[in-house]
């Protein structure tokens, strides 16, 4: 992809000169280094080194935050997917609290992915005080040259050849800390779950080539492995998918027993961890996290669920991908198998706590479904199709 | 009123304290209130141990009471068990040394009697008079009430409850503020907890899940054991994919120890277990670990097309069952110190590896079920 400076950049997403932005000057002035302070790491951005005042381990059981200076982030963003989500929800999180944030997005801002959500509701972030830019991996140096962030959190990529660049840039420009979502899916598979942070991972996953390179880099790194969430704007269907069938009244086919735990998280409680480690830099230096929320439902238990918050009734089926002949990944949007990964560091060290109830959360997702008039849109079902086929369940038409 | 006896054990002119290095059977153990592994603290959790108590333990002699109260006598309490005397009141644990041994018989007291006769529970133990009261046989509320009524300045009741209260649910694991179900087989535990929580006691209530180790009279280890021992395929229900969750007793005892006299225990109720859950699968190849088996064979089958009239096939409930037990490690730094496969070797180690076991083999279902996989093959 040809490097491209976005033309947003000369009108509204406006990006700091080089110098010190008014807001940093501001915060500086107001800051005091008291020898006395409780909370370490007060980084003056303007010099090139950290200076550290104490090093006294923040044990996060109490909510306090090491500091609450205010952070200028960068979130270089995917272009699509799953975790799209994720960098949109905090960018708006982070501008919510007076941090300064910029989002890269790795794309054309005129592509047809930009076209899906969380996309479209960019002007949100703009709004919010943030900026928003567009370009490649390689032009991350050029599109923001000059700038440097506190904090660069890597949103966009699941290997090195998409993540390095960023990182190596991050490096150069002086950014204190590199934050990276990576995933839950490198834990090799257990037959004791859940994924516990400090499991085996798979030793050839993309992410942790990242993981283990910016560990290497980076003086102060997270890692963060997420699972599946729900939560307006999300690029890919989750709970959209259940919907679809039950509002159709069609059978909603799970592959294997049902009885699979996955995880499903509100994606308000990644930004929530995200901003806990945020604020706190010394208790989540060099740490992984599993940011997904504290409960695992049932491949069934979900269906169950998205069925009753549209007060609909469900039918559900179960087959063999392998049996049927088809492609399991393309039919169901979920792992058939156990995926269940518990947050258990983000509890112990940095206080955080999981709000995301998908009984209640449900709801208002079924009610942006209808809203949106997505309960009447035409869906093919060609693989739904294939597998009642196969098991000769009936449609009602 | 059936005549009921009670004795009580003298107190030794000479007591023999336990060594204070004493490893439980040679396996670890904690003697006194630490950590051994690096946990997290919250703050404030520190547990200054109570002085010395008059502890009343209700049963105490089959499984989990012959540990805690191990660790009881050992803090420095005086404790009685309540038991109808069926099962010896002492016995010595496999590998446990005969000082040791001494060192607790000579100590432990014995209230014989029924605990279902009510008049005889509440003037027994009024007339001695206890501080805490451990419950861990306690099956229904009404059990209770004569207990409670017979010490008026009870410091507080801890009961062993069961995670078998819970509502099933699609979202697991069960934690302590989820719906329990009024109509489970553990009702009566159910009504328990309510009990203590309406008289105003002082009550901590524990809810275990599955617990295991030796000396288990629940056939769980066991059950895998027996087939492993004998060479069989292992039958499992429906997936195996089932997740269930294991609690070493000796974690179990600990727990019950860490809430004698903590205060933010009180009026609270915790899940106490592994903290890690496992498959129905994974627990049979544990078990296989654990006793040096090699890697059994599993056979799958759908219990609905069997009749086995009123035989258990599996140990297990056929559904997913497992709680999180980070309430207790939140609040009150309760840690579990073993992991599944230690904690089954120490169970294998210390029990069926020796030979003994609580349950014979009975292998007629799994007989059923692979007669039956055969004709179908």
């Amino acid at each position: 992809m040809a490097t491209l400076v976005s033309s947003s950049l000369l009108s509204t997403n406006y990006l700091s000169p080089p110098s010190l932005s008014p807001h940093l000057s501001q915060s500086l002035s107001s800051l005091s280094l008291s020898p006395t302070s409780q909370f370490s790491s007060i980084s003056l951005s303007s010099s090139s080194r950290n200076v550290s005042l104490s090093s006294f381990t923040v044990k996060a059981a109490s909510a306090a935050s090491e500091n609450n200076k205010k952070k200028n982030v960068l979130i270089v963003n995917a272009n699509s997917g799953a975790h799209a989500i994720i960098g949109f929800d905090l960018a708006k999180e982070l501008l919510g609290l007076g941090h300064h944030v910029t989002v890269f997005t790795v794309d054309h801002q005129t592509s047809d992915n930009m076209k899906k959500p969380p996309f479209t509701r960019f002007s949100e972030i703009v709004e919010g005080g943030g900026k928003t830019v567009w370009g490649d991996v390689d032009a991350v140096g050029s599109v923001l040259e000059g700038l440097k962030f506190d904090i660069v959190l890597d949103n966009n990529g699941k290997d090195l050849d998409a993540v390095k660049p960023v990182a190596d840039w991050a490096k150069s420009s002086g950014a204190e800390r590199f934050l990276f979502i990576s995933s839950a899916g490198i834990y090799v598979p257990t037959e004791q779950p859940p994924h516990v942070e400090g499991d085996i991972v798979n030793a050839k996953a993309g992410h942790v080539a990242v993981e283990k390179y910016i560990s290497e880099v980076f003086e102060n790194w997270t890692s963060f492995r997420p699972q599946y969430m729900i939560g307006s704007g999300n690029n890919k269907d989750c709970e959209e998918w259940f919907f679809d069938r039950i509002v159709r009244g069609r059978p909603v086919p799970i592959p294997g027993s049902g009885m699979q735990l996955t995880n499903i998280s509100h994606v308000r409680d990644l930004s929530s961890m995200l901003i806990k480690a945020i604020d706190n830099p010394t208790v989540a230096n060099g740490k992984i996290f599993n940011c997904v929320a504290d409960r695992a439902v049932t491949l069934d238990g979900m269906a169950k669920l998205c069925a009753q918050v549209a007060g609909l009734p469900v039918k559900i089926v179960h087959y063999d991908p392998q049996s049927v002949g088809i492609d399991g990944k393309k039919a169901f949007p979920f792992r058939n198998m156990h995926f269940y990964a518990e947050p258990r560091a983000a509890k112990d060290l940095l206080g955080w706590k999981c709000t995301t109830n998908l009984p209640e959360d449900l709801k208002e997702r079924y009610e942006e479904y209808v809203k949106i008039g997505r309960d009447k849109k035409d869906v093919k079902f060609d693989l739904d199709d294939k597998i009642l086929e196969y098991l000769k369940v009936s449609v009602a038409v | 009123m059936a005549a009921v006896q009670h004795t009580f054990k003298p107190y030794p002119s000479l007591s023999l304290l336990p060594s204070s290095q004493s490893t439980f059977c040679g396996t670890k153990f904690i003697t006194s209130v630490q950590y051994k592994r690096k946990v997290c603290q919250p703050k404030g959790a520190l547990n200054v141990m109570a002085s010395s108590k008059k502890i009343l333990v209700m049963g105490g002699t089959r499984f989990i009471g012959i540990f805690l109260s191990r660790l009881l006598v050992e803090e420095g309490h005086q404790v009685t068990l309540f038991t109808r005397g069926k099962a010896p009141v002492t016995q010595p644990l496999p590998g446990e040394s005969d000082e040791a041994y001494n060192a607790f018989k000579s100590k432990i007291l014995h209230l014989k009697g029924d605990r279902k006769d009510y008049d005889f529970v509440r003037s027994s133990l009024a007339a001695e008079g206890f501080d805490v009261v451990y419950d861990i046989n306690g099956r229904e509320a009404e059990e209770v009430e004569p207990i409670i009524d017979a010490l008026p300045n009870l410091e507080q009741y801890i009961y062993c409850s069961s995670a078998g209260v819970y509502l099933k649910s699609d979202l697991l694991p069960h934690r302590e503020i989820d719906a329990v179900d009024p109509k489970s087989r553990h009702k009566g535990k159910l009504e328990t907890e309510s009990l203590l929580e309406s008289k105003g006691v002082n009550y901590t209530s524990i809810r275990p899940v599955y617990i295991y180790g030796p000396l288990n009279y629940n056939p769980v280890e066991e059950w895998f054991f027996h087939r492993l021992k004998a060479g069989r395929p292992i039958p499992i229900p429906n997936s195996g994919l089932q997740i269930t969750q294991l609690g070493h007793v000796k974690d179990l005892a600990t727990a019950f120890i860490k809430v004698l006299g903590n205060a933010k225990a009180s009026k609270q109720v915790y899940n106490i277990s592994g903290d890690r859950y496992v498959t129905f699968d994974g627990l049979a190849r544990a078990c296989a670990k654990a006793g040096g088996f090699p890697e059994p064979e599993l056979i799958h089958y759908n219990p609905k097309e069997f009749d086995f009239g009123k035989k258990k096939a599996f140990p297990f409930r056929d559904q997913h069952f497992f709680a999180s037990v980070e309430k207790a490690k939140e609040e009150l730094g309760i840690v579990p110190e073993y992991s599944l496969v230690e904690g089954l070797t120490d169970s294998y180690n210390l029990d069926f590896g020796r030979g003994t076991f609580r349950k014979a083999a009975d292998f007629t279902t799994d007989d059923i079920i692979l007669g039956k996989s055969l004709v179908l093959s």
